[in-house]
């Protein structure tokens, strides 16, 4: 019998799309891509010499904070909404399987961190374009990278910018699934995020903590635009394997705890 | 020979120390409508909440039309409608919308479908509106209406009538009476209103501390109080006092201007009328009274904790 994982999904799409909360982070982090444009100038580094630059700029500061929080409320509301509404119940009161219905969860949550970023990498790069050039990377003395390189770097920063935001979505749905009630497990998630941003450094565990990694792309990126040596690796590799740890031991946790769970009341 | 629409064969469940379904075994027949009954606490949710598989089972085993629900689950579930509890729906979005989710994933239920349901839970005009916007009696329909959705041969529902005003409860049982009457349905219903379950089942489960009580045909079960005799007079009505001073009656008390309930201490309504008759008194009506839940579980259970 087939799987139920794409009714599952398309369910999942009439759902987020029927919300507030979607757009109200989609908008905020579109307003950090703004704000950032208002006051490139005025923090005058070289970060906002060109378009790429600007583009590095504002996806840092949009997913250092809002655009973290927002992909990260969305994953943790996704099971214990269903929990504490009971909606859970009717909808697995029906002939498929939980690992479907879960991955249909952890999906969306992709899905969305996915939209966020393409809707402010969109506005960012628009805006950019508005001010500064997409061209190549140049000084006084001349070309220093290829818009071809500068392109295939900003392609690639956005790529990667996904997988420590994917650990973040598992992460979220781990507590989403843990946590029976969606207020109790937004709190939790944000702030156990913060604990660990806080302390991380004072402890020295900070190069074991996958988050180090958010903003690390366009850290790169940032490089490329400003003309001085980058280097992806052997970073890059630390990254993957970092988030993909965490991020396949928060989905099997996640997973392993839904498929156990008693969703009585 | 034609499998049980549902059979529970010795399931048990624990929650840590509290064992809430104990070594329950039962077997509804297909095509009726069989209730569920029992206290609070009794195990009914906990042992609804397994068919589908909401509460995983410690022991035993579940068949639904002799498909294996741990072996052959999807196959199982595609017979069976459910509604457990309240039901819940996604209130931000319209009836039709939540019915469109529940068909999606049951597959092969196209619009006509839904349309045909909306129409027959009586919430085609609102069908647009969002769910917020539904009273309880209303989403308690539509819950009945998503369990009815893939065209289930049993269904299994939990309080169905929870909430509902008593001509939507009649409406809604009236409406499920007449799915087994017509299409051979099989509906299991947990329910606490024993009138409920004696004027539309057949079959009744009695569960008490999570184990099988009582079981069989609900005449025979929810027969009523024998020794309880409501009488209505016309004209005088006896003092009490009166009444009392036969020690064939135990007690007697006044439930209306014109209605007495007396106890007898042996079951003879036919003697007490005789009596009242060569009192002088006139009798319009002379019944035995249907026994409450709570003198019920005590000739069950002989247990006074549920009373």
């Amino acid at each position: 019998m087939h799987s139920q994982l794409l009714p599952l999904l398309r369910n999942e799409v009439v759902k987020a799309v029927r919300r507030k909360l979607p757009y109200f982070g989609l908008f905020m982090g579109g307003l950090i891509c703004v704000l950032t444009y208002v006051v490139a100038d005025e923090i005058g580094t070289a970060n906002t010499a060109n378009a790429w630059g600007y583009v590095a700029l504002s996806m840092q500061l949009v997913f250092a904070d809002i655009g973290l929080i927002f992909v990260l409320v969305f994953a943790a509301m996704l099971m214990s909404d269903e929990t504490r509404s009971g909606t859970i119940r009717a909808a697995l009161a029906a002939p498929l399987h939980r690992w479907e219905f879960y991955a249909a969860k952890v999906i969306i949550g992709l899905l969305y961190m996915i939209a966020m970023s393409f809707v402010c990498l969109v506005l960012s790069s628009l805006l950019a374009r508005a001010h500064y050039g997409f061209g190549p990377v140049a000084d006084s003395l001349g070309e220093i990278y290829s818009q071809r390189t500068a392109l295939a770097n900003f392609l690639l920063a956005w790529v990667l910018s996904w997988v420590p935001l994917a650990a973040i979505v598992c992460y979220g749905l781990f507590l989403s699934t843990m946590i029976r009630s969606s207020g109790a497990a937004v709190a939790a998630s944000i702030g156990t995020l913060y604990v660990i941003e806080f302390t991380k450094h004072l402890v020295g565990v900070d190069p074991y903590i996958f988050t180090r990694y958010i903003t690390y792309p366009w850290q790169v990126l940032g490089q490329v635009a400003q003309g001085v040596g980058y280097e992806w690796r052997p970073e890059v590799w630390k990254m993957l394997g970092l988030c993909g740890v965490y991020g396949a031991v928060a989905f099997v946790a996640g997973l392993v705890l839904f498929l156990r769970q008693d969703l009585n009341e | 020979m034609t499998a049980p629409a549902l059979a529970l064969e010795d399931l048990c469940k624990r929650f840590g120390r509290i064992h809430a379904v104990e070594h329950l075994s039962l077997e509804v027949p297909p095509g009726q409508m069989a209730g569920f009954l029992g206290p609070n606490g009794a195990g009914k949710s906990t042992t609804l909440y397994m068919i589908p598989r909401l509460v995983h089972p410690s022991g035993g085993r579940i068949c639904i039309f002799g498909a294996d629900l741990r072996r052959d689950f999807r196959q199982a579930l595609r017979s069976v409608g459910v509604m457990v509890e309240a039901p819940a729906f996604y209130e931000y979005l319209s009836a039709r919308k939540n019915l469109q989710l529940a068909a999606r994933v049951l597959g092969g239920v196209g619009s006509r479908d839904i349309d045909e349901t909306l129409e027959r839970i009586g919430l085609a005009d609102r069908q647009y509106d969002k769910v917020r916007t539904y009273s309880q009696g209303m989403k308690q329909r539509l819950g009945i209406g998503r369990a009815l959705l893939g065209r289930p041969r049993l269904l299994v529902l939990d309080e169905p009538t929870n909430g509902m005003d008593p001509e939507g409860t009649r409406e809604i049982l009236g409406f499920l009476q007449e799915r087994v009457e017509r299409d051979g349905l099989t509906v299991f219903i947990s329910s606490h209103l024993l009138h409920e379950v004696e004027e539309y089942c057949t079959t009744v489960f009695v569960i008490d501390k999570g184990r099988l009580v009582a079981s069989g045909n609900v005449r025979d079960i929810l027969k009523p109080h024998e020794r309880v005799i409501r009488t209505t007079f016309v004209g005088e009505v006896p003092y009490p006092a009166t009444l009392l001073a036969d020690e064939r009656i135990k007690r007697v008390e006044s439930t209306s201007p014109d209605t007495l309930e007396i106890l007898l201490a042996a079951e003879d309504s036919a003697w007490l009328n005789q009596h009242l008759l060569r009192a002088g008194y006139r009798v319009s009506a002379i019944t035995p009274r249907q026994k409450t839940l709570k003198e019920f579980f005590l000739s069950i259970t002989g247990d006074h904790r549920n009373a």
